[in-house]
C-alpha cells in the first residue's frame, strides 16, 4: 500500500513534529512562568480554561464516530475515522486532570467559603475522586468502542508497532467473529454516549458551574456537552479540512462530505445557542437574585459585558448567518477558518463563565499573552496525539466508498 | 397550418425513460415535459434544470416576519408604559421569541406563496395532456411532432420500451 | 422491501380507501358520540362557571392545562418524523410520515381547544388576539401566555400547510384512480398536479424548507409551552431544564402515540410490507433515547434541587416523591424510564405484543408526567398555609374522555378518505419499481 505508507512517511516528517513539540514547550514555559509569578492563580485558570476545551474537543469528536455508527449513517465513513483519532487525546486529558490537583488552592473559590451543607459534594477530595473515575469511565468507553471497531477496519497486514501487535494478540484472544465485534461495538458505543451526557454533565457542573457555588442551573450540564459535542464537530472539519487540503497526504473527501459535516456543524451552533439562551430565559424572567446575580455579572456589568457580546457575535450570528449558504461548507479553507474561529469563542466563553468567580472584582478582562501561549501548548499536544494516532493506524487515512461499520 | 401531435411516451423504468430523454434532445422533436410519479434526480440531471427560485421567496418571507413580530410586540407594549413584574417595557430577551415565531410563520407563508407561484398551481388545464399512469408507476414524456412524423414519434418511443399515448393539438391558422 | 413495487405500494394504499363496512361506521359513531358527550361537559361547564372543574385555590390549574401539553407533545413527534427525519435523510421515516404528520395537525387542533376549556368565559377568548379596538388594549407580549398563542397557532398553521403539501402528489394519485364525486374532489384538492419536471423541482426545494423550518418551530413550541412554567418562580417549575426537557418528553410521548396509532391500522389495512418491522424497531430505538433523556433530566432535577440548598427546592422535591401525589410521580417514572429500556432487548421490541403495549405505558406516563409537574408544585408552593389539594371531576374527566375521542374520531375518518401512507415517498424508497426494471 504505497499510499499508506506515503502518509505515514509524512507525518512523521521532521518539521512537523518539531513544529507541534516547540508549542508545547512554549506553553509549558508560559505556564510555569505564570506560576512563579505574582498571580499563580491566573496560571491555573489558563490551564483550566484549556484542559476543559481540548479534552471537550477529543470527547465531542469521538462522539461523532459513535452516533454516526449508532444512527447507521452511510454517508460518514472516512470523517469518523478521522474523529477516532481524537481518542489520542484521552490519556493525555487524563494526566492534565490529575495536574489540576496540584492547582487546587487556587483554583476553587469555594474553599474558604461558607457553603451552608454543600461541602458534602463540594470538597476536593470528593471532587476529585468522582470526576477521576468519571473520566476513567468516559475514557475506558471510549476506547472499547475503538477497540471492537478497529477490529473491523484495520489492516492486518501492517504488523509493526507495539500497540498494533498487542492489539492484534488481544483480538485473537478475545473476539470470535464480525457480528460479536459489531454487536460489542454498538453496546460501547451506546455506554459511551450515556457516559459522555452523565460525565460531561458532572465536570461541567464540578468544574464550571461550581466556580460560583450559589448559583445554579439545571440545565448547565447538558449545556456543557452540547457545548463539547460543537466544538469536537469544529476541531473534526478542522482536522478533515487540513488532511484534505494537504498535497502531501493521500486523502481527499468529496464536497458532499463537507456539506454534510458542515450542516450537523451549523445545527450544534443552532443547539448551542438554544441551550443558552434557554437558560438566559428562564433566569432573565424569573429575576430571581440568587440567580441573576451571575448573569448580570457576566452579561451587564463591565469588563465582561463586552466579552460576553463578542463571543455571542462569534459563536452565534456570524456563524449562523454564514452557514445559511451552501457553497460555503463545501469549501475546506473557509470552514476551517470558520471552525478556528468558533473554537477561540468557545475558549473565550470558558473564560467568561468562570472568569469573575476567580477574580471578583476586576476591572480589567483577566487575558493575556500567557494565556494565549498556554492556549498555543495545549494545541501542541493535541495536533501531537492526532499526529501520532494518525502515524500508528494509516488506514484511517483510507477513503473508500460506502463503508459500513 | 396542419395539426401538431403530443406523444407521451410512458416508461415503467427510470433509466429507459433518462435515455430517451438524452436521446430526444438530439432529435428534430421537441420536449414538453416529463411527468414522474416521484422526483428524480436522474431526470431533473437530464434535463439540465436549474435551481428553483422559491428560497427568494421564503426568505423574504421570514426576513419580514421577524421585524413584523418584534414590531408587533414592541408597538403594543409601548402603547401604555406598564411596568409588570419589573420588566422593562421594551425587553428584548422575551420579545425575541414573538419575533422567532413570527419569523417561521412568514417564511412558511413565503414559501408557500412561492409554492403557488412558481408551480403555477392551481392549474387544471395541464390534466388535458396527461396520462393517469404517471403518477403511478409511469415516467412520461412528452414530445411534439407534426402530423407526418407521428409514426416515426411513435416507433422512437416504442424502441425504447415505452408505451404510447397521443394528444392531438390543433395549430392555430395564420 | 426489496419486493415492493410503484404498483404494489399503489395498491395497497388505494385499497384502504374503499367503501369501509358497518364496523368502521359503528367505531366512528361510538368516538363521535365520545367526542358530543366531552362537549357537552363543556357546554356544562359554559353555562355552569369553571367551577365545576376541580380547579381552586390553590391548585388553578389542573387538567385543561395536562391535556393542553400532552396534546401538543403528541403533536411534536410528528413533525419530528417528517421533518427532522426528512432533513436527516433516515429512509424509515417515509412509511410513517404521513400518518405521523396527521397526528401532528389533529393533535394541535385538540391542544389548541384546551386553552379555550380553560377559560371560563369562552366568549371573551378575542381578548387574546391584537386586534385593534377603540380601548387602544393590547396583549402583554412578554407574557409566557402569550408566546403560547402566537407559537401554537404558528404550529397549527405550519402544521396544516406542510401537511397539505406533503399530500399533494398522493391527492393526484387517487385522483387518476377515482371514478364519480371522489375524482371530481380530489381533482379539486390536488389542484391539477400533474408531477411535471417543472412541478417536482419547485416542489421538492419548498418542501426541503417547510422541513427546515419545521424543526426549530418544533424545538421553539414546546419551549414555549415549557416556560409557561419555567418562567414562574414556582417551586419545581423554575428550574432551566425544562425547555430540552420538554421537548424530548413531547417526542417521546408523541413516539409513543405513534406506535400506538401504526400497529392497528398497519394490521387492519395489510400495510406489513410497508410498515415493516424494521420501521417499529427503529421507532422504538427512539424511544429509547427520548426516555434516557427524560431520565437524566429527572436525576438532574433531582440532583440540583439538593445542590441548590434551597429549602423550597428541596422540599418539593421531597413532596414529589413522597407526598400526596406520589402514586402519579412513580408511574411517571416507571413508565416513562424504566419500561422503555425493555426496548434495549431485541426480541421485545420486534414483537408487535410488547411494541404496543410499551407504547401505551408510555403515553399513560407522560400523561402522569405532566401531572406531577403541574399539580404537585403548584399544590405547595411557597407557603405552607396556602397548600391544598386537587382532584379533578367528572366533567374534567368528560371533557378529557371527549378530546381523546375527537382525536381519534379525525384520525379514523383520515385513515379512510386520504391515503394514509405516502405513496410517493413510498417510491422514492424503492428504486424505479423494481421487478419491472431490467
Amino acid at each position: 500500500m504505497p499510499s499508506n505508507d506515503k502518509n505515514t512517511v509524512v507525518l512523521q516528517k521532521k518539521p512537523w513534529v518539531l513544529i507541534c513539540l516547540s508549542l508545547v514547550i512554549i506553553g509549558l514555559g508560559a505556564f510555569i512562568v505564570g506560576l512563579m509569578g505574582r498571580h499563580p492563580e491566573r496560571a491555573w485558570q489558563a490551564y483550566l480554561i484549556n484542559f476543559l476545551l481540548w479534552s471537550s474537543i477529543a470527547q465531542g469528536g469521538l462522539l461523532f464516530s459513535v452516533v454516526m455508527h449508532t444512527v447507521k449513517a452511510r454517508w460518514s465513513g472516512p470523517l469518523s475515522n478521522l474523529a477516532e483519532s481524537f481518542t489520542a487525546f484521552f490519556p493525555i486529558s487524563f494526566g492534565l486532570f490529575l495536574i489540576l490537583y496540584l492547582g487546587r488552592n487556587d483554583l476553587f473559590p469555594w474553599l474558604h467559603q461558607d457553603l451552608h451543607g454543600k461541602e458534602v459534594w463540594l470538597n476536593i477530595p470528593f471532587l476529585f475522586a468522582r470526576d477521576s473515575v468519571g473520566l476513567l469511565i468516559l475514557y475506558s468507553l471510549g476506547f472499547l468502542y475503538l477497540y471492537h471497531a478497529f477490529w473491523l477496519k484495520l489492516d492486518r497486514s501492517i504488523s509493526s508497532g507495539r500497540i498494533r501487535t498487542f492489539l492484534y494478540k488481544q483480538w485473537d484472544q478475545h473476539i470470535p467473529d464480525a457480528q460479536t465485534c459489531s454487536r460489542r461495538m454498538t453496546v460501547f458505543g451506546i455506554l459511551y454516549i450515556l457516559a459522555f451526557a452523565l460525565i460531561l454533565s458532572l465536570i461541567g457542573f464540578d468544574l464550571v458551574m461550581s466556580m460560583d457555588p450559589h448559583w445554579y442551573s439545571t440545565l448547565f450540564g447538558a449545556y456543557t456537552f452540547v457545548k463539547a459535542f460543537y466544538v469536537g464537530l469544529g476541531g473534526l472539519i478542522i482536522l478533515a479540512s487540513a488532511l484534505h487540503l494537504l498535497p502531501e497526504i493521500d486523502f481527499r473527501l468529496k464536497p458532499s462530505n463537507f456539506h454534510d459535516i458542515g450542516k450537523l456543524f451549523f445545527a450544534f451552533c443552532l443547539v448551542w445557542a438554544d441551550f443558552f439562551y434557554v437558560q438566559l430565559v428562564v433566569i432573565w424572567y424569573g429575576n430571581i437574585p440568587e440567580e441573576t446575580a451571575y448573569v448580570i455579572e457576566r452579561t451587564m456589568t463591565p469588563p465582561w459585558n463586552s466579552l460576553a457580546w463578542f463571543i455571542f457575535i462569534i459563536c452565534f450570528i456570524l456563524p449562523f448567518f454564514i452557514l445559511l449558504n451552501k457553497k460555503i461548507k463545501t469549501k475546506p479553507q473557509f470552514m476551517s477558518i470558520l471552525c478556528t474561529v468558533v473554537i477561540m469563542g468557545i475558549w473565550l466563553e470558558h473564560l467568561l463563565l468562570i472568569g469573575p468567580a476567580l477574580n471578583p472584582h476586576g476591572s480589567a478582562l483577566p487575558l493575556g499573552l500567557m494565556d494565549g501561549l498556554i492556549f498555543l501548548g495545549f494545541s501542541g499536544l493535541m495536533a501531537l496525539a492526532v499526529t501520532a494516532f494518525l502515524n500508528l493506524f494509516p488506514e484511517l487515512l483510507r477513503v473508500t466508498d460506502g463503508e459500513v461499520t | 397550418m396542419g395539426t401538431e401531435y403530443r406523444v407521451m411516451g410512458l416508461f415503467t423504468d427510470e433509466n429507459r425513460a433518462v435515455s430517451a430523454i438524452e436521446a430526444i434532445k438530439d432529435s428534430p422533436w421537441s420536449l414538453r415535459r416529463v411527468h414522474s410519479p416521484v422526483p428524480s434526480h436522474k431526470i431533473s440531471d437530464a434535463l439540465d434544470l436549474k435551481k428553483s427560485k422559491i428560497g427568494y421567496f421564503t426568505l423574504a418571507g421570514g426576513i419580514t416576519g421577524f421585524f413584523a413580530g418584534f414590531l408587533l410586540a414592541v408597538f403594543t407594549a409601548s402603547q401604555w408604559h406598564l411596568i409588570v413584574s419589573g420588566k422593562p417595557i421594551i425587553a428584548l430577551v422575551p420579545f425575541f421569541i414573538v419575533g422567532f415565531e413570527f419569523t417561521i410563520l412568514f417564511a412558511i407563508f413565503g414559501n408557500v406563496v412561492g409554492l403557488i407561484h412558481q408551480m403555477q398551481l392551481p392549474e387544471f388545464t395541464g390534466l388535458e395532456e396527461y396520462d393517469p399512469r404517471c403518477s403511478g408507476e409511469h415516467f412520461g414524456i412528452l414530445a411534439a411532432c407534426k402530423a407526418d412524423e407521428l409514426e416515426r414519434l411513435k416507433a422512437f418511443f416504442q424502441n425504447r420500451g415505452g408505451e404510447i399515448n397521443i394528444f392531438s393539438k390543433k395549430q392555430e391558422h395564420q | 422491501m426489496s419486493e415492493l413495487t410503484f404498483a404494489k405500494i399503489d395498491q395497497t394504499v388505494l385499497d384502504t380507501l374503499k367503501p369501509p363496512d358497518r364496523s368502521y361506521w359503528l367505531t366512528v359513531g361510538i368516538l363521535f358520540a365520545g367526542a358530543l358527550a366531552g362537549a357537552g361537559c363543556w357546554i356544562y361547564q359554559i353555562l355552569n362557571g369553571i367551577g365545576v372543574a376541580g380547579m381552586n385555590n390553590p391548585v388553578a390549574w389542573g387538567t385543561y392545562l395536562i391535556n393542553f401539553v400532552f396534546w401538543v407533545g403528541i403533536a411534536h413527534s410528528g413533525t419530528l418524523i417528517s421533518a427532522i427525519l426528512h432533513l436527516l435523510r433516515a429512509g424509515w421515516r417515509n412509511p410513517i410520515a404521513r400518518a405521523a404528520e396527521t397526528m401532528t395537525v389533529f393533535a394541535v387542533c385538540i391542544a389548541g381547544l384546551f386553552p379555550f376549556i380553560h377559560l371560563g368565559r369562552v366568549w371573551l377568548v378575542f381578548y387574546m388576539l391584537p386586534i385593534p379596538n377603540q380601548r387602544n388594549l393590547w396583549q402583554n407580549f412578554q407574557s409566557p401566555l402569550m408566546f403560547d398563542v402566537v407559537a401554537i397557532s404558528t404550529y397549527l398553521t405550519v402544521s396544516s400547510l406542510f401537511w397539505y403539501t406533503g399530500m399533494l402528489p398522493d391527492l393526484a394519485v387517487v385522483r387518476d384512480r377515482a371514478t364519480g364525486i371522489r375524482k371530481k374532489i380530489f381533482t379539486v384538492i390536488s389542484l391539477g398536479w400533474t408531477g411535471a419536471h417543472e412541478q417536482w423541482r419547485h416542489y421538492a426545494r419548498g418542501y426541503l424548507f417547510f422541513a427546515a423550518l419545521a424543526t426549530p418551530l418544533v424545538i421553539s413550541v414546546h419551549s414555549v409551552v415549557s416556560w409557561d412554567f419555567a418562567l414562574a418562580v414556582v417551586p419545581g417549575w423554575h428550574t432551566t431544564i425544562f425547555a430540552p426537557y420538554f421537548v424530548a418528553g413531547a417526542i417521546h410521548s408523541g413516539l409513543a402515540m405513534v406506535l400506538t396509532l401504526m400497529i392497528p391500522i398497519r394490521k387492519l389495512f395489510h400495510y406489513e410490507k410497508i410498515i415493516t418491522l424494521e420501521v417499529l424497531e427503529s421507532v422504538a430505538k427512539t424511544i429509547i433515547f427520548t426516555g434516557l433523556i427524560v431520565g437524566f433530566a429527572y436525576a438532574t432535577e433531582f440532583f440540583m434541587a439538593w445542590y441548590s440548598q434551597n429549602p423550597v427546592e428541596m422540599a418539593i422535591f421531597k413532596y414529589r416523591p413522597t407526598g400526596d401525589y406520589a402514586l402519579g410521580f412513580w408511574i411517571m417514572v416507571v413508565c416513562n424510564t424504566i419500561i422503555p429500556l425493555l426496548f434495549f432487548f431485541k426480541r421485545i421490541r420486534t414483537t408487535i405484543f410488547w411494541l404496543f403495549g410499551i407504547s401505551i405505558f408510555v403515553n399513560i406516563g407522560m400523561w402522569y408526567e405532566r401531572f406531577v409537574i403541574i399539580i404537585s408544585s403548584v399544590s405547595r408552593d411557597f407557603i405552607p398555609h396556602a397548600w391544598g389539594l386537587y382532584s379533578p371531576t367528572i366533567i374534567e374527566f368528560g371533557i378529557m374522555l371527549g378530546a381523546f375521542c375527537l382525536f381519534f374520531f379525525f384520525f379514523l375518518l383520515f385513515v379512510k378518505h386520504l391515503p394514509s401512507v405516502s405513496m410517493t415517498e413510498m417510491k422514492e424508497t424503492v428504486d424505479q419499481g423494481a421487478g419491472h426494471g431490467d
